[in-house]
C-alpha cells in the first residue's frame, strides 16, 4: 500500500511505497527523501539521459511468478563515459529487484544478507577472485566508481546528488551475477543474475521499441555528414571524414582533438549493413589496433557491429583472417594466472597462445566506451580452433579496473563477403591465425566416414577369407637329398620327362624317392616328380614350403607345378639358407631354414610337381628335406596392403596436420617447447 | 586428396579381392610358363629351359 505525500518543492504528489527511501517528483525534478512526517527535499535531478531503454517507468511484469513494478530508476555514470540505468522492481511480496541495463544486457539482483565477511575493495582486483565465504567463489569483473547522474519514480535506497559510489562487480558461473556496493559499511550485497528481457514478461509503461535506426548529425570540425546508430550509448565518435575526435552529449558533438590516423584500408565500410550468423547487424565503428613484439608492429583492424537487440559485437580482421567476437562474462571463465599454459571453460581446453599489450592506433566511426589513441589494454590469448578466448585487462585513469573476456570464432573470409554483400573476393589470408581451424583435421574429419568404412569393409572380407582359406595340403614329402646325390645318369633313363597322362596311379610316397613313382633326374641333376596331385578349386592360392635342417649352409629348390593337361607350368624357386657364428664378441644369424612360396591359382586337373634340390658342393649339406603344396593358405600380406591404403592418406592428413600446428605455434608465446611441458589445467 | 585416396583404397581392395577370391598372387619368386612339348619329353630340357626364364638356382 502506498503512502501519499505531496513534493517538498512544489506540492505535486508523491506517492511512497513501503521501502521506497526516496521519491522523485516527476514535475520538479525534485528528490525527496522519506521521513516520518513530511519529506524532505534533498536536492534537484538533472534531466535524464536517453539510454534507450526498452524499458519505462510503471511497467509491470512477472519475476519468479511474482509480479512487479518498474517503480523507479537511478541513473550512473562510468568513469569511462557512458550512462548505465539501475531499474527497480517493486515486487508484490514487498521485495525490492535492481535490475541494472548495460549495453544491451540486463542483471537482475536482490539486496542479501553476507554469510561471512566481504572481501574489503582494496583487496580486489579485476580479473581476480572475490571470496565471499558460505556465498562462494566469485570473479571479480570489474572494480570501479559510479557518480549519481538522475533518477525518477521511487528509489528503495538514499540516493544523493553527485554521490560517487564504489562498487565492485562480480560474475559467476551460468550468468550468474553480484555487486559489492562499498558506499556503505559493512558493505551491500546485491546477488542476482543475468536475465533475458523476455523472461520478466514486462508490459506497458513508457517502453520503446528496439529500432536499428540512425541519427544523422554533421561532424563540428568538418561538416562531413555522420550517423549514429546508437545515439543513446556512444561516448566517442572518430569523423571518418577529418579524423576528428568528438565527444557525445545528450546527441550533440562537441570536437575533442584532431587525430593523426594511420592508413586504413577499409573492408567494411561504416554503416555497412549485413547478416551474420542470421542476425541483423550494422557497422557503426572502426578500431586499428596493434600489439609490438621484439620491435615489430602486428596490426589488426577491429570493426564493432551494432544488433538489432542494441548488443554489440566485434569483426577482427589481422592479415586476412576474420573472426567475430562476442563478450562473455568473466565468471563463466576460471582465473587464468599468470603464465598459465591452459585453460579449461566453456567445455574446451584452451591454451594459451600470446600475453600482449594492445594499443589503439586509429579510431573511425562510433563506440560505447571513451575511446582514445594511445588507449591500451593487456591482451591475454587462449585458443581452441575455431574459437579463441580473450581476456583484456583495462586500468581506469581513476584507479578503477576491469576485465573483459571475449570468445572468438573463426570466420573464412568468404563468409563476410557475403554477409556484407561485399564486392569482389577476399584477399588470400597470410600465414596462419592463432585460432584457424586445422584444415587438414577439417579433412580428416570427413573422412572419417571413409576410414571406419573401408576398416569395416577390410575386416569382413578378412572373415570371409579365412573362412574359406582352409589351408588344404595337397602335397607332403620328405626328400632324400644323399640318395638323390647318387643317382646317375643310368638311373635317370628309368623316366624321361613327364608324360601327358600317367600311365598309372602313383604309389604312396615313401622315405626315399624311388624311380618307380616319382624320383627321376634329368641329366647331371637331381630332381624329384611326384606322383599326379588333384587340385578341384581354381579360385585359391598355393603355397610351396621347403623346410630344410641346414646349418651355416644353404639348399635351394628349383620347382615347377606343371599341369598334364595342358603343359602350363608355375616356375617356382625357394631357398633355405641358415647361417650363424660369432663375430667381435656378438653372435649373428642370418637366413631361414623354412621358406615358402605363393603361386596364383591354376585351374582345376591333375598336376605333377617338378622339384630340383640344389646345392654348394658334390654331397649335400643336410639329408632330407622337407617340401609341402598347400592350397588356400592365408596370405595377411595383401590384407596389410589393403590397410595400408586405407591408412596411407590418413597418416599423410595426420602428417599435414601436425605440420600445420607446428607452423601455428611457431608464432605463440607458449610454442612447442612450452607444450611440451604439459599443461597447468 | 579424395580422388587419391580412392585410388589407394580402389587399389589395395582390389589386391586383396584378387588374392582372397580368386587365388592371384602378385608377389614373390614365381613364374608361369608354357612348357613345350620338347622340353617335357626331353632329359635335362627343364634346367635348360628354366635357366632360360630366369629361373638361376644355386649359389
Amino acid at each position: 500500500m502506498s503512502t501519499l505525500a505531496s513534493c517538498p518543492s512544489c506540492g505535486a504528489a508523491l506517492s511512497f511505497r513501503p521501502g521506497t527511501m526516496v521519491a522523485v517528483c516527476s514535475y520538479c525534478k525534485a528528490l525527496a527523501a522519506r521521513k516520518d512526517r513530511d519529506p524532505e527535499l534533498i536536492g534537484k535531478v538533472a534531466d535524464l539521459v536517453d539510454t534507450g531503454s526498452p524499458l519505462g517507468l510503471g511497467a509491470s511484469g512477472t519475476y519468479t511468478g511474482r509480479a512487479f513494478t518498474l517503480a523507479g530508476r537511478v541513473q550512473l555514470k562510468h568513469p569511462l563515459g557512458g550512462v548505465w540505468d539501475e531499474w527497480y522492481l517493486a515486487l508484490d511480496d514487498g521485495r525490492w529487484g535492481w535490475l541494472a541495463e548495460a549495453q544491451g544486457r540486463f542483471y537482475l539482483t536482490f539486496t542479501q544478507a553476507p554469510h561471512g565477511a566481504l572481501p574489503a575493495a582494496d583487496s580486489l582486483q579485476a580479473g581476480g577472485l572475490a571470496d565471499l565465504g558460505p556465498d562462494g567463489l566469485w570473479t571479480v569483473g570489474e572494480l570501479s566508481e559510479a557518480t549519481f547522474h538522475s533518477a525518477e519514480g521511487e528509489i528503495p535506497w538514499a540516493v544523493e546528488p553527485g554521490a560517487i559510489y564504489r562498487y565492485a562487480d562480480l560474475s559467476g558461473r551460468n550468468g550468474a551475477f553480484a555487486t559489492l556496493d562499498y558506499s556503505e559499511d559493512p558493505p551491500l550485497f546485491f546477488l542476482g543474475r543475468e536475465i533475458p528481457l523476455a523472461d520478466l514478461a514486462i508490459r506497458g509503461g513508457t517502453r520503446k521499441p528496439t529500432k536499428l535506426g540512425a541519427q544523422n548529425l554533421n561532424c563540428p570540425k568538418c561538416g562531413g555528414a555522420l550517423a549514429l546508430h546508437a545515439p543513446d550509448q556512444t561516448q566517442r565518435v572518430g569523423c571518418p571524414s577529418c579524423g576528428s575526435l568528438l565527444s557525445v552529449e545528450n546527441g550533440k558533438f562537441a570536437f575533442l582533438k584532431s587525430l593523426k590516423q594511420p592508413h586504413q584500408e577499409v573492408v567494411i565500410p561504416l554503416g555497412a549493413e549485413g547478416l551474420l550468423g542470421g542476425e541483423k547487424v550494422i557497422c557503426i565503428g572502426q578500431l586499428r589496433r596493434s600489439c609490438t613484439l621484439e620491435g615489430t608492429a602486428y596490426p589488426w583492424t577491429e570493426y564493432l557491429l551494432l544488433d538489432s537487440q542494441h548488443g554489440f559485437r566485434w569483426l577482427v580482421e589481422s592479415d586476412g583472417h576474420w573472426s567475430v567476437a562476442t563478450a562473455l562474462p568473466p565468471g563463466e571463465v576460471p582465473q587464468a594466472h599468470e603464465g598459465q599454459k591452459n585453460l579449461w571453460a566453456q567445455g574446451h581446453n584452451w591454451r594459451r597462445f600470446q600475453d600482449v599489450a594492445a594499443v589503439v592506433e586509429g579510431v573511425w566511426g562510433e563506440f560505447y566506451w571513451m575511446v582514445e589513441q594511445g588507449e591500451r589494454v593487456q591482451v591475454s590469448e587462449f585458443v581452441a580452433p575455431p574459437r579463441g578466448l580473450t581476456r583484456e585487462l583495462q586500468r581506469h585513469k581513476n584507479g578503477g579496473e576491469e576485465v573483459n573476456w571475449s570468445l572468438s570464432t573463426y570466420l573464412e573470409p568468404s563468409e563476410i563477403w557475403t554477409a556484407f554483400k561485399l564486392a569482389g573476393t577476399p584477399p588470400a589470408p597470410r600465414g596462419i591465425s592463432s585460432f584457424q581451424p586445422n584444415p587438414h583435421k577439417t579433412t580428416l574429419s570427413k573422412s572419417t566416414l571413409w576410414i571406419v568404412g573401408a576398416l569395416g569393409l577390410l575386416l569382413t572380407l578378412v572373415m570371409i577369407e579365412s573362412t574359406t582359406h582352409r589351408n588344404i595340403e595337397l602335397f607332403s614329402r620328405r626328400l632324400d637329398l644323399v640318395e638323390m646325390a647318387h643317382l646317375g645318369p643310368a638311373t635317370a633313363e628309368a623316366r624321361r620327362g613327364i608324360p601327358t597322362r600317367r600311365p598309372a596311379p602313383a604309389a604312396p610316397p615313401t622315405a626315399s624317392p624311388s624311380p618307380s613313382d616319382s624320383a627321376i633326374g634329368e641329366a647331371q641333376e637331381p630332381v624329384f616328380f611326384s606322383g599326379p596331385i588333384e587340385i578341384k578349386d581354381g579360385h585359391q592360392n598355393l603355397a610351396v614350403t621347403l623346410s630344410a635342417p641346414v646349418n651355416n649352409s644353404w639348399v635351394s629348390l628349383e620347382g615347377a607345378l606343371v599341369s598334364e593337361t595342358t603343359g602350363v607350368a608355375e616356375l617356382f624357386l625357394l631357398e633355405s639358407s641358415y647361417y650363424h657364428g660369432v663375430d667381435g664378441g656378438e653372435s649373428w644369424s642370418e637366413g631361414d631354414q623354412t621358406q615358402m612360396v605363393f603361386l596364383s591359382a591354376v585351374p582345376p586337373g591333375t598336376y605333377v610337381l617338378r622339384l630340383a634340390p640344389q646345392w654348394d658342393g658334390r654331397m649335400p649339406p643336410v639329408g632330407e628335406i622337407e617340401v609341402k603344396l598347400r592350397q588356400g593358405v592365408m596370405r595377411w600380406l595383401y590384407p596389410g596392403l589393403a590397410l595400408l591404403a586405407i591408412l596411407v592418406v590418413p597418416l599423410l592428413m595426420v602428417f599435414r596436420m601436425a605440420a600445420f600446428e607446428s607452423r601455428r605455434w611457431q608464432e605463440s608465446m607458449y610454442g612447442t617447447n612450452a607444450s611440451s611441458s604439459g599443461g597447468d589445467d | 586428396m579424395r580422388i587419391l585416396y580412392l585410388l589407394f583404397l580402389g587399389g589395395g581392395f582390389s589386391l586383396m579381392v584378387a588374392n582372397g577370391f580368386f587365388g592371384r598372387e602378385f608377389f614373390g619368386q614365381r613364374r608361369r610358363a608354357d612348357l613345350p612339348p620338347s622340353v617335357r619329353q626331353t632329359p635335362g630340357a627343364y634346367r635348360t629351359f628354366l635357366h632360360n626364364n630366369g629361373f638361376h638356382g644355386g649359389k
